[in-house]
């Protein structure tokens, strides 16, 4: 499957277009993602942010440059922290495909609690899939938006062990803490 | 043992990544200006209700872990590098002072571990971010006055500021912990500024000239420090000024009120400098 990224050459940033585009080509298998992914780079902030479109066209992904850059080293790229950014959107997108999420408002409408119920879903899927993720990175995310109790902790932990859930199942997961 | 310590020559393990503050603020990067800034919420400062709020809590936290291991370095070189005496020349401190600097580096090695244990709590690990070593290059100068001015009342001013937006954070997350170390470590840090404020009039006393010399530095460092804007009283700054406990601390208004002043001018200019970065046909960087 065919995966473009713009720029290709880069300004403010040391970031590598074939490095990104090997990473989106590597995940698309992963995930068993069948339409073209173009990631879209905007490299004037260190924030990062990232979103997906799907259109007849295929799958696009901005990305704010933080989401790809290595925290120890300022403006240049991590490939686990691309890796990582890339397959959280897609999983993401993946779920709105493959049905089961119908329900779930547009990026843009989610709540902070449900993105980071979402975001916990998706980062424990990572995981399984032998992506590196830090667990209690999450967790604190997670605590962050629904409380710092026991509580929370264990609604973390059932996301983060699940696959296959819908829309309605991981609500209500989130909502019941 | 060696005196007047190089900052190229702390010692760090593998773990850590360091970066001068010419190489932070050469990143014309900024979140303030560009295609989407106007897209984005008018306020920067670090509160729970960011959607990147716990990246950026993370980010900080480890900002002052390695702010806490060069605090203590400087308290440390403070206490050695200078022989006791009277403090009049600035090859002497009186030994008051040095046990001062004693008590400040006991206290910012269990900042360090604090912060330590805080990282892990949110999801960091040691080294995980860029550590910038502005912090202990203002306190190598060979007056020990001026290191009372941009250590103790520049560096641990700023330490004020941020803990004390850490501490809110804490508070309004509902985070039992961050609230609580960060409340511990603050009244700390307005002891440390308290001493600087105490041992720079007294040593300059009869010294005008010296004492006018000390805060024209400190002023150079409280710019420095207010890294390009992340510190002052706009909401397009992450840290805030924490305009009562440097009260506390003992700065008089005149003085909050200046480092507002210069707070507020560097985030000018660091918007303006990224603006003009955007707009200066810079050539494509080489990757590696």
């Amino acid at each position: 499957m065919s995966v473009t990224v713009a720029p290709h050459d880069f300004r403010f940033v040391k970031f590598d277009a074939q490095v990104v585009q090997r990473v989106g080509d590597e995940l698309l298998v992963t995930l068993g993602i069948d339409r073209p992914l173009h990631v879209e780079i905007d490299e004037t902030t260190p924030l990062g942010r990232v979103r997906a479109t799907v259109n007849p066209d295929g799958i696009v992904v901005n990305v704010e440059s933080g989401a790809f850059e290595d925290s120890k080293r300022p403006r240049e790229q991590s490939e686990t922290a691309t890796a990582v950014s890339l397959g959280r959107i897609l999983l993401r997108t993946r779920d709105r495909l493959q049905g089961g999420f119908g329900e779930a408002p547009v990026d843009d409408e989610l709540s902070l609690r449900q993105m980071a119920a979402w975001e916990t879903y998706s980062a424990g899927r990572l995981t399984r899939l032998g992506l590196t993720v830090n667990q209690q990175r999450w967790r604190y995310n997670f605590r962050n938006r629904h409380g710092f109790t026991d509580v929370a902790d264990a609604a973390f932990e059932r996301i983060w062990a699940a696959d296959g859930l819908t829309w309605t199942e991981l609500e209500a997961i989130s909502s019941s803490v | 043992m060696r005196k007047f310590f190089p900052v190229e020559e702390l010692a760090r393990d593998e773990r850590f990544s360091q970066i001068t503050m010419r190489q932070s603020q050469a990143d014309p990067r900024n979140p303030l200006v560009g295609e989407q800034a106007g897209k984005r919420p008018k306020t920067n400062r670090l509160t729970p209700d960011r959607a990147d709020a716990s990246d950026a809590a993370r980010s900080l936290m480890h900002g002052i872990f390695v702010g806490e291991i060069q605090a203590l370095e400087g308290a440390g070189r403070m206490c050695h590098d200078f022989e006791a005496g009277t403090g009049l020349s600035s090859d002497t401190v009186p030994f008051a002072l040095k046990l001062d600097m004693a008590r400040q580096a006991w206290d910012e090695a269990r900042h360090v571990e604090i912060s330590v244990k805080l990282s892990e709590w949110m999801g960091s690990e040691i080294g995980q971010y860029a550590e910038n070593t502005v912090l202990f290059e203002v306190a190598c100068s060979n007056d020990p006055v001026l290191r009372l001015a941009g250590v103790n009342r520049a560096l641990e001013g700023l330490a004020i500021d941020v803990f004390t937006t850490m501490k809110e954070f804490g508070d309004l997350a509902g985070d039992p912990y961050l609230e609580f170390c960060e409340d511990w470590m603050l009244a700390d840090e307005v002891t440390h500024v308290k001493m600087g404020s105490d041992w720079l009039r007294r040593i300059t006393e009869n010294d005008p000239e010296r004492r006018k010399k000390a805060l024209e530095f400190q002023s150079v460092v409280d710019k420095i420090f207010s890294f390009g804007g992340t510190r002052s009283d706009s909401r397009e700054s992450p840290i805030g000024l924490a305009r009562r406990f440097r009260e506390l601390a003992g700065f008089t208004d005149t003085e909050v009120e200046d480092i507002a002043a210069v707070s507020l001018a560097a985030l000018d200019e660091r918007k303006a400098f990224s603006n003009s970065s955007m707009h200066d046909g810079a050539e494509p960087v080489s990757v590696a």
